[in-house]
């Protein structure tokens, strides 16, 4: 059956909780990871899936299905989490995160698990693709949408421009962009590495329908993603989501920026404790 | 680079051709009217170019499927990416650009976002090898190499406007991503004489011969059947096998008719001689432990080639009618 009763807040909120507890179980298995973009996006995936998302995760090929495109790849830790949580994966495999034959690659792959459309990983990929499968949507007059998942970093890729450029062009106002904008990329500051502001303006020169939200607030990504649905306007949409690199964890919120976490067993343990703390509280 | 001379300014009809040698009919569009032909039944078979639909002959689609043409602008990389989503929801798109700039241009595009997930895309190269005068920018002496080395990928130079209908109807059939090169504009009818049947991964010997066998691919092969019938008014026997799927590579027939005794082993193509169709035969013949009277390459030096008018640079690389055969009788 498709979805048809979407989350809202208090349930979201519990939901984006696991989320970020099976990042975690993941990370842990590798003793490193992306695991700081994980439980920075956690909410966004869990309102994007639970919320937002017209889908059935026993049937990923159905037809009518919403589309999701994780164009960062190294993101599969986060995508893997809430595939899990919203019923594609059972929780059980999550120990086999990044291990040889594991359906659960460390760089998100289409062939590989359940609920992925395509392989990312070189990044660009993303928008393009959307533009294509919003194409081929619109030819079929399936009403579906194309949600298209990628990071800050990402924005300095030309054939993302390109896709934006076509996306308006061809009035595709069926692909929901989504941004990660957590400021972090592989070499440092994404603002300093290659800075893409102002954002919001250069979307909406190209076309687009644009929100920017905080992306750790979960009614405020509820409405963001109900504009960008029931959007009347022939145009794109684009969410572009503020989110705090290890949102959840303390300690990993606080320490020093880092697009990759390396840690020790014991850091884990402390990880878990201060996820369950920030629940609780 | 060039030495000066006092001939007169070549036309631009010589800059850019099909290369039709003398005596050949020809067909236009040969596959802009066969895409037409397979799309009146097929509503899957989608179109799409980057700015080039009228040099790669499917506006001749485009004009008469308005409405299942997609027009990307010069932006190939996102041509190659979209073409692999529209695949993904079902459809079957043919994405055509000149040859340079599906290889060189779009490679990561076509390997991850079409190759690797088995994205049913027939990717269309104009301009093959040195089919224009326009410089590097626009000789594809590269692409088969490039795109050899992609998985997942076949691989396919025709050699006229026979092999380009045929090609294209059995890409359509094929379940999977194909690269193939074209010949556009008016082009050659060579193959109709010689009982010959495209298949994909399929070589076909087009003539027997006891000194030479020319294995060939694209229109080299129509250059090594016009070079075996001038060799043969010298008494030189010349076999033909010619082999338009450059992968998968037809290695039995290659073997087959390479360890024949006795005759020199020449491979033609329109390309440069590193990682096309000879050293590919090279490799075959090497694994297999097969060891050929000779071996000699007629292909395309590794070097950025000259501009200027085809005829001219056909004779100046050696892939020209004329200077084929007196290679082949040099190295005889």
């Amino acid at each position: 059956m498709s979805q048809t009763n979407r989350l809202h807040n208090s349930d979201l909120a519990e939901r984006a909780y696991r989320v970020r507890r099976n990042a975690l179980i993941m990370a842990e298995v590798q003793g490193q990871g992306y695991i700081a973009q994980a439980l920075g996006v956690s909410d966004v995936l869990a309102v994007t899936y639970l919320h937002a998302m017209t889908h059935r995760p026993e049937q990923p090929e159905w037809e009518d299905r919403d589309r999701f495109l994780l164009s960062v790849g190294h993101y599969g830790i986060a995508h893997y989490a809430i595939l899990t949580e919203a019923g594609y994966l059972p929780e059980e495999e999550l120990v086999t995160y990044g291990m040889d034959d594991s359906r659960l690659p460390m760089s998100g792959m289409y062939h590989y698990t359940p609920g992925a459309e395509m392989s990312g990983g070189s990044i660009g990929l993303g928008l393009p693709m959307a533009v294509g499968m919003g194409l081929g949507l619109k030819r079929k007059e399936n009403p579906a949408f194309v949600y298209a998942f990628m990071g800050d970093g990402e924005l300095a890729e030309g054939p993302t421009w390109e896709a934006a450029i076509s996306a308006a062009h061809y009035k595709l106002d069926n692909i929901i962009a989504i941004v990660d904008f957590n400021r972090i990329q592989a070499d440092g500051p994404s603002m300093s590495v290659m800075s893409t502001e102002p954002l919001i303006e250069k979307f909406q020169a190209f076309g687009f329908h644009v929100q920017r939200v905080n992306g750790n607030d979960l009614p405020a990504l509820v409405e963001a993603f109900d504009t960008a649905r029931n959007h009347t306007g022939a145009q794109p949409r684009i969410i572009i989501c503020d989110t705090k690199l290890g949102s959840g964890v303390d300690f990993l919120e606080n320490r020093e920026k880092s697009h990759f976490v390396r840690m020790d067993g014991d850091d884990w343990k402390r990880a878990h404790a201060a996820l369950d703390a920030w629940r609780a509280a | 680079m060039n030495v000066p001379t006092n001939k007169a300014p070549v036309a631009a009809a010589t800059i850019m051709s099909s290369s039709v040698d003398e005596g050949y009919p020809t067909r236009m569009a040969p596959f802009g009217h066969k895409l037409v032909e397979l799309a009146r039944h097929r509503p899957e078979i989608l179109g799409m170019s980057a700015d080039l639909a009228k040099y790669t002959d499917i506006h001749i689609f485009a004009q008469a499927y308005p409405d299942r043409f997609y027009q990307m602008g010069m932006s190939e990389q996102l041509m190659a990416t979209a073409a692999g989503g529209l695949a993904k929801e079902g459809f079957i798109p043919f994405a055509t650009t000149y040859a340079t700039f599906a290889a060189r241009r779009c490679y990561d595009f076509i390997s991850q976002g079409v190759a690797e997930q088995d994205a049913n895309v027939k990717f269309i190269g104009g301009l093959p090898g040195l089919t224009t005068g326009y410089g590097p920018s626009h000789q594809a002496t590269d692409d088969l190499a490039i795109f050899r080395a992609m998985p997942n990928l076949t691989v396919i130079d025709p050699c006229d406007a026979v092999d380009v209908e045929q090609m294209t109807e059995a890409v359509a059939d094929h379940k999977g991503p194909v690269y193939m090169r074209i010949l556009r504009g008016a082009v050659p009818v060579v193959l109709d004489e010689y009982n010959y049947r495209f298949q994909i991964g399929k070589a076909a010997l087009l003539r027997g011969g006891r000194d030479v066998l020319v294995i060939s691919t694209g229109f080299m092969t129509m250059r090594a059947l016009d070079a075996a019938k001038d060799l043969q008014k010298d008494s030189v026997d010349v076999a033909v096998l010619h082999v338009p799927t450059l992968k998968p590579l037809d290695e039995v027939a290659i073997i087959r008719e390479a360890q024949r005794p006795g005759r020199l082993v020449v491979v033609a193509e329109n390309h440069s001689e590193i990682g096309g169709l000879g050293e590919a035969v090279a490799g075959s013949l090497m694994r297999a432990g097969v060891h050929p009277a000779g071996f000699r390459q007629i292909a395309l030096p590794d070097a950025f080639l000259d501009a200027g008018s085809l005829p001219v640079l056909q004779d100046r690389y050696g892939i020209s009618r004329r200077v084929m055969g007196d290679s082949i009788r040099r190295w005889l």
